[in-house]
Parts: C-alpha cells; structure tokens; sequence
C-alpha cells in the first residue's frame, strides 16, 4: 500500500547530447524514448518501467521534479486527501501528462521541490527478463548501474529566522505519506535542530534524504551497484571518461554505503554506492549523528567534511 | 613549469592584485587553483553550481560551455560576468571574483604560493 520506492528523477541539463552521452557512456543508462519537445528519458538495465531518468533542455541545471511509484492507483486518490489534510495543495495530472506514464498527483515539499506520485508507467521489463535470467546482460556500458536508487535534497534551513525545511519534510513525509525515518544529524547547542534526515519506505536505509542548506536545489541522485569493487570500476570509468569526480571511492558513516560523488556535464552531482547498508525496518531504531561526528558520518575515513559536499549543489 | 609547455597568458585578481599563468585551452578556474589559496571552491566544474562567480574586467575569454542562468542573468552577462570554470583565456585577463569566490580572497595574498603562481606581479607573460 502507498508508496514503493523512487520512480523517477526529472533534470534540467544544458547540453542535451553532453548529458545524454554522460548518463549512457558513464552511469549506464540506455535512451528508450524522446519526446517531441526533445526531452530524453532513459532507464538502467535493472531497471523494468520505461524510464527512472528525464533529461530536459534547459538554460540552468538542476532538478525538474522527483516522483515516486505507488502500488495502486487508488492510492493517488487516498494519498492526496492525506497530503492535503496535511496542508499542502495538490494537483492532480491527467494520465499522458508525461508519456508512459499514468495521472501523477504533484505537489511541493515544504522545502519547495516539486514531487509527483504516479501508479502506472508502461512496463518493458529489465535487460535480463524474467525467465531463467542471466544476472547480468552482456553489452553494458560504463558503471553499468542496476537503478535509480535515491536522492538527496539540500532544503532551506536558516535556525535563527526559524526556517526548518528538513524538520518540515520530514514531519509531511512521515505524517502524510507514510516513509520512516532511519538516520538524522542533530545540531546546535542542545542538539535539537534536525539539519539532516534519511528517509525510507523499502528495506534500504534511504528512499529520500534531506539536507539543510541557505536554499533548496538538488544535492545528487544516486544509482545502484553491487559491490566495492564495481564502484572502483566506476571511478575508471569516470577517469576514462574526464568526468569530474567530487569525492573518490570512501564509505559513508550514515548508511553505510561506499560512494563516489561526481558531476553530471551540466554539474548535476550523481552517486554511484554500493552496499545496502543495514535491513531498514520501522521498528529499527532511529541513527542518530551528532554535529561533532558529522564528518564521520558523511565520510567514515577522513571524518572531514569537503567543503564542496555541503556548498555546492544545483 | 617543465611538464606544461602550453601557452598561457596572465590572469590577475582584481581584489588582491595576484596573478597566474593560464593556459589558454584551461579553464580560468583550474589556473586559479594553481594559487594554491586555500578555500577556493572548486565545485561541479560545469557552470551548474555557480559557485565560481568572476566579472571580466579586461581581457578577452573564450566559452568552454553553457553557463546556468540560475547564476549568471543576462543583465550580469552583459556586464561580463560568468562562471570561471566554463570561460579560458584568449588574452590576459584582469578578473574581479564574486560572490563565494570572495571569501578566499578576502585575506592578503598566501606567502608561499606556487613556484609559477605568484604574488602581485606582472611580468609572468613573458616565460609562458
């Protein structure tokens, strides 16, 4: 019931060809449709709905909007009474809105970012199919990532004006569309301000996570590999490819995954982790960072915070 | 340097008065690294992020790629501003930095820099 997992990512690039080559030679990813206006969307391997990723032509960079896949499409109609309960408007998009792909109940996050909920997309099944699969298709490319797995989403926190919007998102993602919260960073001197949440509604530590920052934009979205060593295959690949990388191969305290941080060539950051970290379940006790150990739960290794991890974002 | 036989030109900080050798195919950002300032923000590196903010002063820079509007408007364009990252050098150039690229030039220029990147000067032309 309710929602499942992240469907899909919408991003502003600047050069349509630059940023389709970055995601299909590097991530992995492969183009399955272009739309009339020149939008490209695209999906990994693993992947079975028509895409997880859209690539729209744009003066700046950044993210369009993030949806996530319900299980039924009467779940539309009961999340949006709650979501409105909640006091948030919503819209609801008639099915075709985005091609593919069924009516979409849009709405904005307190921190601003626009987030759809949709139940249908058109199925085309992963690269493997269902039948006596083979666990990996030949012909992959670059990272070869398995799929979109989640995002982060730097939202406007500025304590001493009494703005909040991880505290906020966090609260409506709870309240309103049932996601359990699995890790947070308390700051400040009573080590009461939420500065940072990771949020899940399957087994894996995140689903979503939030991040406090002078202004909302989109931190990075984060695809799925296998192992350490394929997320060192990856960093050859970037290498290979002179693509800018941001953080190299290290491990994250807060959910334990082993990450790469890099950018897109309209400087949209992207993960590439491996690791599913820990069974996240509601009953599992919330993880909780302080503002002393921050750094080691960013990056485990150094336990220092980059400077560009927290500034810089789109 | 020995290892890079490229040409470059002069780049010098308006607020600080330093400057270094650019090559003329590098971004104005990678030859400002060279600085060795601490704290200068390298950030996507793709004119995304807009953390690289420089007005032109003089000097003529050639485009590396799109720049986001989120960061830099038209008006701002005209007046010569861009992102460091995505504009090289085709002349020397005299550059004033913006907004979060301030702050590591608020200081007095580092005393020990860089063999090839200097303090205030302006006779690197020559050797590059």
């Amino acid at each position: 019931m309710g929602v499942m997992r992240i469907g899909h990512a919408s991003l502003k690039v600047m050069d349509m060809a630059a940023a389709v080559k970055h995601y299909e030679n590097v991530l992995g990813l492969k183009t399955t449709m272009v739309d009339k206006a020149g939008n490209a969307y695209l999906k990994c391997w693993d992947e079975w709905d028509k895409y997880s990723l859209i690539l729209t032509p744009s003066d700046q960079a950044g993210l369009n909007h993030v949806a996530y896949k319900v299980e039924k499409e009467a779940d539309l109609d009961t999340l949006q009474r709650s979501v409105e309960a909640w006091g948030v408007k919503t819209t609801m998009l008639p099915e075709g809105t985005l091609p593919s792909t069924g009516r979409m109940l849009k709405f904005n996050l307190p921190s601003g970012h626009e987030m759809r909920l949709y139940a249908m997309k058109e199925y085309v099944g992963t690269e493997v199919g269902t039948q006596n699969p083979d666990p990996w298709p030949d012909g992959l490319k670059g990272a070869g990532a398995h799929w979109l797995d989640h995002l982060l989403l730097m939202c406007e926190m500025n304590p001493p004006e009494g703005i909040n919007t991880v505290a906020d998102n966090t609260r409506f993602m709870i309240e309103a569309l049932d996601f359990f919260l699995t890790e947070q960073v308390l700051v400040g001197p009573n080590g009461d301000i939420q500065a940072a949440t990771w949020m899940s509604r399957t087994t894996t530590p995140h689903d979503i996570a939030f991040v406090g920052g002078p202004k909302s934009g989109l931190h990075h979205i984060a695809y799925f590999l296998d192992s350490w060593h394929d997320v060192l295959k990856a960093a050859d690949v970037m290498a290979k490819n002179k693509v800018k990388i941001d953080v190299a191969p290290t491990r994250h305290g807060i959910t334990r995954g082993e990450t790469i941080y890099f950018f897109d060539p309209s400087g949209n950051r992207n993960e590439t982790f491996a690791g599913l970290g820990y069974l996240a379940q509601r009953d599992r006790p919330v993880t909780t960072w302080s503002e002393d150990k921050l750094g080691s739960g960013i990056f485990y290794h150094t336990g220092e915070l980059v400077a560009s991890f927290t500034d810089v974002y789109t | 340097m020995i290892f890079d036989s490229r040409p470059k030109v002069n780049v010098c900080v308006a607020q600080t008065g330093e400057s270094y050798p650019c090559a003329t195919t590098e971004s104005l950002l990678r030859g400002m690294l060279k600085l060795g300032r601490k704290g200068i923000p390298a950030g996507c590196v793709n004119g995304g992020c807009g953390v690289c903010k420089v007005r032109i002063v003089e000097g003529t820079v050639t485009s590396l790629g799109p720049v986001s509007r989120a960061h830099v408007s038209v008006d701002e364009e005209c007046r010569g501003i861009t992102l460091a990252c995505r504009v090289a050098p085709a002349t020397a150039v005299h550059l004033q930095v913006l907004g979060k690229l301030e702050k590591p030039f608020s200081t007095a220029p580092a005393t020990v820099a860089g063999e090839s990147a200097t303090l205030p000067t302006r006779q690197q032309q020559g050797d590059m």
